[in-house]
Formats: C-alpha cells, structure tokens, sequence
C-alpha cells in the first residue's frame, strides 16, 4: 500500500472488474435470447466482492464462479432469457460501475490536493 | 473480461438477428413464389441460432468457456428449409398449374413471418441498448485518466 495505491482505490478496482463480468454475462444472455436450450448465467455480485476482497487476494486475477440463475420462466424452446431482468441488470451495472469510476476519480482528486498543498488544481 | 470483448458478444448477435431479419423478409418476400432454380415453389427458410465463444477470445477464456457455462455469443448455425409440403390451391389458369389445375403454392403464413419479424427487431434493440450501455461504462472508464 502506498500513497496512491489505496487499499480502498485497490477495493473498487475489485468492484469495477466484477461489475465489467457481470456486464459480459448480461450482455451474453442477451445475446441469446433467441438461442434455443440457452441457460441464463450470472454471478453471485456481493458474495463475489466480499471473496475478492480479502487483502491478499488484491493482487490475484479475479475468477468469479458463473452460475444459472434458478426460477426465471422457461419457454417451450428451453430458453429462459428474461428481457425484464437482464433489462434491469444492464441499467444496474452500468450505474454501479459509473458510481465506482467516480468514486476513485474522488479519490484521486484528493491525492492530488494534498499533493498540491491542499490547493484545488 | 474487458468491455471491449462485451461489446463483442453484443456484436454477434446484432449480427445473428439480421441474418435472421433478412431469412424472414425473404420468407414474406416469396410467399407467392411458386418457381425456382431447384423447381417447384420456394420453401420456408429457417434460421437455427447456437451459443458459441466469441470470436478474438485469448484461448485461456475459449479453454475456460468450454469446461463451464460462461459468457458466449450467438451465431447463425445454419439455415435450414421448412419441410412442409406445398399449399396446393385451385387456380387452372396458372402458368404453373398441374393437369389437374392445381398451382403448388409455398406453405409460408405472412403473419406469422411478421410476428417472427418484430421478434428479431425487438431482440436486434435489446442489443443496441447492451452496445450502448458498455459504450458509457468505456467512456466513464476513461474519464480516470484526467
């Protein structure tokens, strides 16, 4: 850990890359959604994160579990893509990640007062 | 797992349902076709969709994504004609009648094709929404560096 290197900077770089995986496995169930026998995947976010996480697993590639998501209804191609749902995820994601880019953004900005004297650049 | 792959898998499709769009619209197209270079009236075209990985994929991911269930796109695994016989109808003046006066007209349903049509249109937005929304998750991304 060092000045710039936050363990909280190193938490939502964490955050960022599962919200980007989750955005992968959204936009693949979309995809799909006309594929015959295809299963929606997802991936269980906060347990995830909290797996992640943990201070010395920073620096370890991340490898989220994929799972089928359980009780979306199946149509009679064996096809269980929900519009609604992956609809949702994608405005969710999206506003996750955007919220986590600013947060490091603030972050940095911080870094960079108490570099510069406390005096906003 | 970086968004320019998702945006990737978003690609594949948009370019499966077009395909799929364009098979369809061929389908309306002919539904009164009753010739062909093979002979006999057009058939019912389907289009048959299958998950794959990605195209560009390091083989790590292609390797990961064949052992388990991960993020894969879409694409065109084969367009196949529909079986069913002909509609015959009664039309002696026809060009293309039998000896009996019977024209064999293609089996295809209009509605159905147009039903089929939104179908691909709707699914071609969803798509359109996915590109859009990884397109601002790169820009806001990008927004870190100044």
């Amino acid at each position: 850990m060092s000045l710039i290197d936050t363990s909280y900077t190193a938490f939502l770089e964490r955050y960022l890359d599962l919200a980007s995986f989750r955005q992968t496995l959204v936009s693949a169930n979309l995809a799909n959604i006309d594929t015959p026998g295809y299963r929606s995947v997802d991936v269980a976010f906060q347990s995830e994160l909290v797996w992640a996480s943990f201070n010395d697993s920073y620096r370890q590639p991340l490898h989220p579990v994929v799972r089928r998501v359980n009780g979306l209804i199946e149509r009679p191609d064996g096809n269980n893509v929900s519009l609604d749902r992956e609809g949702l995820l994608l405005a969710q994601t999206q506003l996750q990640y955007k919220a986590a880019v600013e947060l490091i953004r603030a972050e940095f900005r911080g870094i960079l007062g108490a570099i510069n004297d406390g005096k906003e650049s | 797992m970086n968004l320019f792959g998702v945006m990737t898998i978003s690609g594949t499709a948009l370019l499966a349902e077009r395909e799929r769009a364009e098979i369809l619209a061929s389908n309306l197209a002919n539904a009164e076709t009753t010739r062909t270079p093979a002979g006999g009236p057009y058939q019912r075209q389907h289009v048959v969709f299958a998950a794959h990985r990605p195209f560009g994929m390091p083989f790590g991911e292609q390797l990961a994504t064949m052992v388990d269930f991960s993020a894969r796109g879409v694409q065109v695994d084969g367009v196949i004609a529909d079986p069913a016989p002909p509609i015959r109808r009664f039309e002696p003046g026809h060009p293309d009648a039998d000896a009996a006066g019977y024209v064999s007209a293609p089996a295809i349903n209009p509605i159905e094709e147009e039903v089929n049509l939104m179908g691909a249109a709707r699914a071609y937005q969803a798509n359109v929404s996915a590109v859009q929304a990884t397109k601002s998750m790169i820009a806001s991304a990008l927004t870190i560096l100044g």
